[in-house]
């Protein structure tokens, strides 16, 4: 398969080259990479490198010629012989080829004029895209600057060659461009969908330049990439710390921009987002702190009885594990597979229970530092004289005993997260039942 | 623990080095009979004679070169440069022969030498014998660089150069001379790239070479009463650099300083400071500073030398800026 050898594009302003000599002869065999020939544009002579080794069949253009970006002007063909093949029309223009160029774009790219990162120096094999000045969609004039480009000796500015609409951009600031490759897509009508990528989002298109102006290779139509959130104003002040561990913990630091937060922003001022958060979510936080309060008296208590006779009959009676034992059973439902930790506070003393409910009768004590964080707090008031508590919310649900008469009052106090409506009064229905009928319990 | 000048911890360290091994030897203006430069090397003559301990001609580029060859023909010699200044006399010996023999040669060749110099401005030495050139000397591949910082670092430093097996040039300040620290009577030896943790801290670390240690630990006292917590590090060798040390301090303290007597620009400072934000950039809470000398020759006048070095009160307030996030905004 011969390889085609065209007038490369070296600047972007440049429509045609002037061939100033043949580096090798017809028929002379050729490596990949030697120089071809030598071509002259407006700022510079470069040599021009073989793509593909073989022998220089077909020459079309004599030392000396204007040949238009493009064009074909020779053949690097597997046998010395001159191939018979016809050469594309000779008179082909460079807009031409350079439609040719886009003549078949993946499904996702509009079609129009490529624009390409140009070679600014004689060894340069990328550059770095710094920064684009137009955006998609934005129309452009002629000589409008599209991008900075930088090698490794400067800095420049690459202009529109032709006035039109940013349809297409392919490669994002910041991202190292092989020469050649298409940067941006200019069209003549305003574009509908105007695209925006990552070149590595794209893949790696073949440079394009040095090519024969073949249909570019199918480009994934992956995603795009997403504009990272700038704030209003610009580029958010911040220590690199505070950026990292706004990342990790998933804070937008634009949040505090819009709080009016002063820049720079440093590690001590992600602080402020946790009264950011307290007053962001009013109605959230509302209903976290909204309190379920349920009460109900058991005027016979059988508790007391019950507690008397397993002492008698079992040799011990650990009112604190029954309690627990009690209310982890009241609290079991929808947590069959779970442990249930309880935390019994009677005035001065704590125990915690773990499974209360299934272990053997007063054996659910556990250690305060083995315990997991409590799933429910019983507070049993039942020797003092207090009789109504109204406490609020904590952490767990709240059961508190008090004495009221000849029986009991329990009270549950719990966040509406904690319980739902109907678990709540299940919670207490089924507590105050063992309570009053303890031997329910054991059944 | 007895307590002995920077001066005596550097006689000691040759001295006992030169007993130890025979192929040790000392070298340089006035290092035998004529007095010793900073009076660190009395005594020596009379123990060692002098074939081992020699008197030159007022010639460094001389001198070093024969130094260089004898160190590539299996002697040890230490080599004392009276002034770190005349460090641009020895470029060549130095930079162009030791430095690259090793590697010029495939292996074939060592040179094991020590060049021992000094630093350090505020002496009213004017221009030309206060310089602090440690920064051109770690510039170049082959050459290892101390800046001992007291005079335990003095003695262990020296030692380890002496059996170093490459080129070491050595700085002293030359105000610390006669510093007394304890220096412990049994032999010792510090191993080059390991930094010391002097003080530990929690806000800033505070990183100083030679004397500068002793003004980033007296910044973290001032520190200490505000409320900072620093923590001061010297690295001992700035070549080989022990990077571990000074990477690990930063990304608990998430700033720092670097300080050396060397001019600031293009110096030790920078090239710390830009390995602590390559590194460790995304543990900074603020930028990294550097002090170092101001960029111009050392003055004569008392009272303008005096304003050109880092000072203890100068550190303090850098950190004390940079704790309270003052400094971000330097663009």
């Amino acid at each position: 398969m011969p390889h085609e050898v065209i007038m490369p594009a070296l600047g972007m302003a440049q429509d045609a080259g002037r061939l100033v000599a043949w580096l090798k002869k017809p028929g002379d065999p050729i490596a990949e990479g030697d120089a071809l020939f030598e071509v002259e544009t407006d700022k510079a002579t470069m040599e021009v490198e073989a793509q593909a080794p073989g022998f220089l069949t077909d020459v079309r253009a004599a030392e000396g010629d204007d040949v238009p970006v493009g064009r074909v002007i020779a053949r690097i063909s597997e046998t010395a012989e001159t191939a018979g093949a016809a050469l594309p029309e000779p008179s082909a223009p460079s807009e031409t080829a350079k439609k040719a160029a886009a003549s078949a774009p993946p499904d996702d790219l509009p079609e129009g004029r490529s624009v390409i990162l140009p070679a600014l120096g004689m060894a340069q094999d990328t550059g770095l895209l710094v920064a684009w000045h137009v955006s998609p969609g934005e129309e452009v004039a002629e000589g409008d600057v599209l991008f900075e480009v930088e090698t490794d000796k400067t800095t420049m500015e690459v202009s529109a060659e032709a006035a039109g609409f940013v349809a297409a951009i392919l490669a994002e600031d910041g991202e190292e461009v092989p020469v050649g490759e298409r940067v941006a897509i200019l069209t003549a009508e305003k574009p509908t969908a105007p695209v925006r990528r990552k070149r590595s989002a794209a893949g790696v298109e073949a440079p394009q330049s040095h090519e024969a102006p073949a249909a570019p290779k199918e480009t994934p139509a992956t995603e795009r990439a997403a504009t990272p959130p700038v704030a209003t104003g610009g580029r958010i002040l911040a220590s690199p710390k505070a950026r990292r561990l706004a990342l990790e913990e998933g804070l937008d630091l634009a949040r505090l921009v819009e709080a009016g937060h002063p820049q720079p922003f440093h590690v001590r001022d992600l602080e402020a987002f946790k009264t950011l958060q307290d007053a962001r979510p009013a109605t959230a936080a509302a209903a976290a702190q909204a309190t379920r309060r349920i009460t109900a008296d058991i005027h016979r208590e059988g508790f007391s009885e019950f507690l008397a006779w397993a002492a008698e009959s079992e040799g011990h009676a650990d009112a604190p594990a029954l309690l627990a034992a009690f209310a982890a059973a009241s609290f079991r439902s929808g947590r069959e597979h779970a442990a249930i930790c309880v935390i019994v506070e009677r005035f001065g003393e704590e125990s915690r229970h773990l499974d209360p409910d299934r272990a053997a009768t007063g054996r659910s004590a556990v250690p305060d530092e083995d315990a997991p964080a409590p799933d429910l707090i019983l507070r049993d008031l039942r020797h003092v004289s207090i009789s109504s508590v109204e406490l609020g919310a904590e952490d767990a649900p709240v059961l508190t005993i008090m004495k009221r008469g000849e029986g009991l009052a329990v009270t549950l106090e719990c966040g509406a997260g904690h319980l739902s409506a109907a678990a709540a009064l299940e919670l207490v229905s089924g507590f105050t039942g063992r309570l009053e009928e303890p031997l329910r319990h054991l059944l | 623990m007895r307590e002995i000048t920077l001066s005596q911890a550097v006689n000691e360290a040759i001295a006992e080095e030169m007993r130890r091994d025979p192929t040790v030897f000392l070298m340089g203006e006035d290092v035998a009979e004529a007095g010793t430069p900073f009076k660190v090397l009395s005594g020596l003559v009379e123990e060692f004679g002098t074939e081992r301990v020699i008197d030159t001609p007022i010639s460094e580029p001389g001198f070093v070169g024969l130094a260089v060859g004898a160190a590539m023909t299996g002697a040890r010699p230490v080599v004392d440069l009276m002034f770190g200044d005349f460090i641009y006399l020895v470029m060549d010996q130095l930079c162009n022969q030791a430095a690259k023999q090793h590697y010029m040669s495939g292996g074939k060749l060592q040179v094991p030498m020590v060049l021992r110099t000094n630093l350090g401005a505020t002496r009213r030495s004017a221009a030309q014998h206060s310089q602090s050139l440690q920064a051109i000397v770690a510039h170049i591949p082959g050459l290892k660089v101390a800046l001992p910082s007291s005079a335990y670092e003095a003695k262990g430093l020296m030692k380890t150069a002496i059996r170093d097996n490459n080129p070491v040039v050595i700085f002293e300040d030359k105000l610390m001379y006669q510093d007394k620290a304890p220096v412990p009577e049994d032999e010792y030896l510090i191993p080059f790239g390991e930094a010391a943790v002097l003080r530990e801290g929690r806000d800033i670390t505070l990183i100083g070479t030679s004397s500068m240690v002793q003004v980033a630990g007296k910044a973290a006292d001032i520190l200490a009463n505000e409320g900072i917590s620093a923590e001061v590090i010297d690295p001992r060798t700035i070549v080989p650099l022990d990077e571990a040390t000074l990477l690990g301090s930063v990304k608990k303290t998430s700033r720092a300083i670097v300080i050396d007597e060397g001019h600031q620009s293009y110096g030790v400072t920078a090239e710390i400071a830009s390995r602590l934000n390559e590194k460790a950039f995304y543990h900074l809470d603020a930028p990294v500073l550097r002090m170092g000398a101001m960029d111009v020759p050392v003055p004569f006048s008392p009272a303008l030398e005096d304003l050109t070095v880092p000072t203890p009160e100068k550190v303090a307030d850098a950190a004390r800026r940079l704790c309270a996030g003052e400094m971000i905004h330097a663009a």
